[in-house]
């Protein structure tokens, strides 16, 4: 599973930083995942914004992406679990201003 | 060639003339287009749900949309031309024959006009640009609306009296600089056969072998692109050769007012002229939806109004914009032309005359703003197909290149503002060669209100343009 948080809230133009929580189905936190982040507009036609996120704890990884203009975004989490698995998660990141 | 003739016909050029002379030369530009509207509906229903990253919204809503505007500045309707839903139509056609005429209340632009402004209203309603499901169910229903339609009432009444595209197209075209258009008057006054509009027929007179014009446009008679789809019939269908595809310059027949065929007088068709209005007035509003300040007038109104729901604030704003604006800045500027310049028009006509003169405004704005997303993104099919076709089982075009955009926003700005110069140039012209036709004794205090009127709507567009945009989705929140 996949928690996901941004701050700041409400999102401003500019670094956000994105952190998530990743655990199994018991509960217990994923280490040592792999874990892409990605920024996309809402409209067609606009540049995605990519980023990482590291652990900075057990199960919990920490990252920054780049929202470059007002709107609405989505920001796509791409998780690579150490057996290979992947997993996807989106997250609506609505009203940057 | 005759006096009269300009020095360009497209028709003449190698390679290009034969080709549009060619008798399948429609079906082989309409079949490509056809299976891009296809992978479109697929991906739009069956591919990602992000706008981004689906062929469907990224198609439609940011290369489609520049193509248009471009191809019709620079040439003619040739999005008509190669439409994919008159294909899909030619197809049923042989299965199901029309047997009924289009009911004759319904023979103007009226009901165009209103479905134009409802597309504009459901585009920010459901915010189409960022639903590749919306707007594949919009291709599919464009698709069973011809169907429906062309399949019960006979001739092009779809592309004439309902297409929403079409209509954007042929107000457009009043400025691009390609006609189709008689070569030579001289040949076509002993013509008695009149293929360019009846079509021919086999010996036996039961079946077509070529069609004329099916939107009653009779080329001896036809002025202007007004209704003129670029379907390539008559020129195949003359058999004088006497039709080409023609340069004039571009909104010159939107000077002059003769009889039209197919259309009358321009002066005496205000269903025309509200169409004008609605593509003038809606471009102002189709881009005003795209920035900062639209989303605190919403929730402004919304607490004014007490109400949470998009739908009857953005009805409020469509209202306000595509006809209380209108009325009242034309009503005013009419007023004035008949009070301060003498003229002895009534105020409705003079509404109906000058509301064309508003076109090359209109038509900036549509061009600056649909540039703009098409310039700025216009590399952002390379991945969106890389990714459809990777999602088919093995990345053939590689992997996606997300970082693939366009031109910089800071370059393509001055084009924008270049296509609004552009049109406050255009309507300017215009407004003062129809103050200069006007029978008032001052024609330049015709001329200072309507002129007053395009600087006002120019001002209003230089403004949307310079604002930051803000792509929400999320009016009232």
């Amino acid at each position: 599973m996949i928690e996901p948080e941004i701050a700041p809230r409400p999102a401003r133009i500019g670094l956000a930083t994105v952190t998530l929580r990743l655990s199994d189905a018991a509960g217990q936190p994923v280490r040592q995942a792999r874990i892409a982040l990605e920024a996309d507009m809402a409209h067609p036609g606009m540049r995605p914004e990519f980023g990482a996120a590291r652990e900075v704890a057990a199960g919990r990884y920490q990252g920054q992406l780049t929202f470059t203009m007002a709107g609405d975004w989505v920001v796509v989490i791409h998780a690579t679990l150490p057996g290979g698995r992947k997993l996807e998660r989106q997250m609506e990141v609505n009203g940057v201003r | 060639m005759s006096a009269e003739s300009p020095a360009f016909d497209l028709l003449k050029v190698p390679f290009i003339g034969p080709f549009f002379g060619w008798r399948h030369a429609r079906t082989f530009l309409q079949i490509p287009v056809l299976i891009v509207g296809i992978a479109m509906i697929a991906h739009g229903l069956f591919g990602p749900t992000l706008a981004p990253k689906n062929l469907a919204t990224t198609v439609s809503w940011v290369h489609f949309r520049g193509a248009l505007v471009l191809v019709l500045l620079c040439a003619g309707n040739l999005f008509c031309l190669a439409c994919p839903f008159m294909l899909v139509r030619q197809w049923a056609r042989r299965l199901f024959r029309p047997r009924f005429t289009w009911p004759r209340k319904l023979r103007n632009k009226w009901l165009s006009a209103g479905l134009f402004a409802l597309i504009l209203f459901l585009y920010e309603l459901f915010d189409l640009w960022s639903s590749p499901w919306w707007t594949a169910w919009l291709i599919v229903a464009y698709f069973a609306g011809i169907l429906v339609i062309d399949g019960i009432f006979k001739h092009a009444v779809f592309c004439k009296f309902v297409c929403p595209i079409g209509q954007f197209n042929f107000v457009a075209s009043t400025l691009s600089p390609l006609e189709v258009k008689v070569r030579d008057q001289g040949v076509c006054v002993p013509c008695e056969t009149k293929d360019c509009i009846r079509g021919r027929r086999d010996p036996s007179g039961l079946v077509v072998i070529q069609r004329g014009c099916e939107l009653a446009l009779f080329q001896p008679s036809k002025a202007g692109n007004m209704d003129c789809t670029f379907c390539l019939e008559c020129i195949q269908a003359c058999p004088h050769d006497n039709v080409g595809i023609l340069s004039r310059p571009p909104a010159s027949e939107l000077m002059t007012d003769p009889r039209r065929s197919g259309i009358g007088f321009f002066s005496r068709r205000k269903d025309i002229a509200a169409l004008a209005l609605v593509f003038t007035f809606g471009a102002l509003l189709n881009a005003f939806g795209m920035v900062s300040p639209v989303y605190a007038l919403e929730s402004w109104m919304g607490r004014m109004l007490h109400v949470s729901h998009e739908a009857p604030v953005l009805g409020l704003i469509f209202v306000f914009s595509l006809i209380v604006e209108p009325v009242v800045m034309l009503g005013l500027a009419a007023w004035l032309t008949r009070v301060w310049a003498g003229s002895r028009q009534a105020t409705l006509p003079l509404i109906v005359r000058y509301a064309y003169g508003l076109v090359p405004l209109g038509f900036g704005m549509w061009l600056a703003h649909y540039s703009f997303h098409f310039l700025t993104g216009i590399l952002t099919l390379i991945p969106v197909t890389q990714n459809a076709v990777a999602s088919l089982g093995r990345p053939l075009l590689g992997e996606p290149l997300w970082t693939l955009t366009g031109i910089p926003t800071r370059f393509v700005q001055p084009i924008e503002l270049g296509f609004l110069v552009l049109g406050l140039a255009g309507s300017l012209l215009l407004t003062h060669r129809l103050a200069q036709d006007e029978d008032a004794p001052h024609p330049v205090r015709a001329f200072i209100p309507w002129a007053a009127v395009c600087l006002l709507l120019w001002v209003a567009a230089v403004w949307l343009i310079l604002q930051p945009m803000e792509m929400r989705a999320t009016f009232m929140g």
